[in-house]
């Protein structure tokens, strides 16, 4: 059951690659709610990393309201409100589109261009959709 | 917490060439500790001083709050040790060396040892010398997991395996780390080893331990930093190893982010790029 991606040369640490992917996961649905996620034990042999830095991954997806420890369970997904749940999907889209734009102004590229081709991208999506129907 | 090993002031010269300079360093219980260091930088010295295989000249060592050089016999046998090079006696089978190693101690577990034989695929009626370096290092593995020790210390434990005899090494040690409370040092040149396993690192260089952190903490912190900003902004980067000015900007790597620093590049809108850095970068940045 590998269904976590680590690299631990990269200069992310390991407990956080796992928190991003795990978020990832409860916010896209993968995890569904009520769900029983992994062991430390079991997610720290498969990927063979130190226990502790799962620990700490689960330990901070607690602390964030996206996981609940539960006696001899272990860690299962936290049900939510959807507005929370909401709220937190645009956070995440929030920083993508900040990584976005600060990526785009290296390059030179304004953020009206970005906005401009952000349009046209949905413009083009909506084409397609009716080209099917 | 009481710490499983102390050092304070470690001197060692060799002749007339001074290898470790008034070492310090605390290691405490069910750490997993990584040690780097640039050949002949002291690491198999260091190890060996902890074990009172080498001898010191100054300073103090102690282990389980013991003395070092006098252990009382139950705190020997709660020690594991793999050293970089063999010094068994290659003429005995690995059966017969495995019985006489048995003898030492009270705490040895023969069950571990036929687990770890078969998996590892030993020949055990083969005599030493007829192994090849691989099926050594395993076997030196094997004597030292077998009393079940709580506190490990491999010198370079890897570097006669090949990927898949490492990473089943490491599987090894990842169990013993989650069953017991256990304690690691081992040195290395494979920094991906330490960043699978470790949570701590240490980097001896010039005689001393010139960093010990939390890994992940230092991956946080040990970064390299773009400064978008012009020259007469006179921007000065806090805790800079290495820096260079061209005309985008500044670039450098820290050894530690200074975040109030960072807020105030914010407030004067002077915006700051962070990349962080594998391991491997950052040892080299930090021994530069």
């Amino acid at each position: 059951m590998e269904q976590f991606i680590i690299s631990p040369s990269s200069g992310i640490p390991i407990y956080k690659q796992l928190y991003s992917q795990i978020e990832r996961m409860v916010l896209n649905g993968y995890f569904s709610v009520d769900q029983r996620l992994p062991s430390v034990r079991q997610v720290a042999s498969d990927l063979d990393v130190n226990p502790m830095t799962v620990s700490k991954a689960y330990g901070l997806l607690e602390e964030r309201g996206y996981l609940t420890r539960l006696r001899g369970k272990g860690m299962v997904v936290t049900a939510r409100d959807d507005e929370v749940l909401q709220q937190e999907k645009l956070t995440m889209l929030d920083e993508m589109i900040k990584e976005l734009l600060a990526q785009a102004k290296q390059m030179g590229i304004s953020d009206d261009k970005v906005v401009q081709m952000i349009n046209r991208n949905v413009a083009n999506k909506q084409d397609e959709t009716v080209g099917k129907e | 917490m009481t710490c499983i090993v102390n050092v304070k002031g470690l001197t060692k010269s060799y002749k007339n060439q001074s290898v470790l300079k008034g070492l310090s360093w605390e290691i405490e219980p069910g750490d997993v500790v990584g040690l780097l260091g640039k050949n002949g930088a002291g690491k198999s010295t260091l190890l060996k001083s902890l074990l009172n295989i080498s001898d010191i000249d100054s300073g103090e060592i102690s282990i389980f709050g013991e003395q070092y050089n006098q252990l009382s016999s139950k705190n020997k046998a709660r020690i594991g040790y793999v050293p970089q090079e063999n010094d068994e006696i290659s003429w005995l089978s690995v059966n017969d060396l495995i019985n006489f190693r048995k003898q030492f101690y009270s705490t040895w577990s023969d069950e571990k040892v036929t687990e770890l034989i078969s998996r590892w695929e030993i020949d055990a009626t083969k005599k030493i010398a007829e192994l090849s370096p691989g099926q050594v290092q395993r076997v030196l593995i094997i004597l030292a997991l077998a009393p079940m020790p709580e506190l490990l210390i491999f010198d370079e434990p890897a570097a006669s395996l090949d990927p898949a005899g490492r990473r089943d090494f490491l599987k090894e040690i990842l169990t013993l780390v989650s069953d017991e409370n256990i304690t690691v040092i081992f040195s290395t040149h494979i920094t991906s080893d330490l960043e699978r396993i470790a949570n701590k690192v240490a980097i001896l260089d010039k005689g001393k331990i010139c960093y010990f952190n939390d890994l992940d903490i230092t991956k946080e912190s040990v970064v390299q930093l773009t400064v978008h900003c012009k020259k007469e902004q006179g921007i000065t980067i806090p805790y800079l190893l290495r820096g260079k000015l061209h005309s985008q900007g500044q670039y450098g790597v820290v050894s530690q982010l200074d975040q109030a620093w960072l807020a105030e590049m914010k407030e004067q809108a002077v915006e700051v790029t962070i990349n962080p850095m594998g391991l491997e970068d950052i040892f080299l940045e930090l021994t530069a």
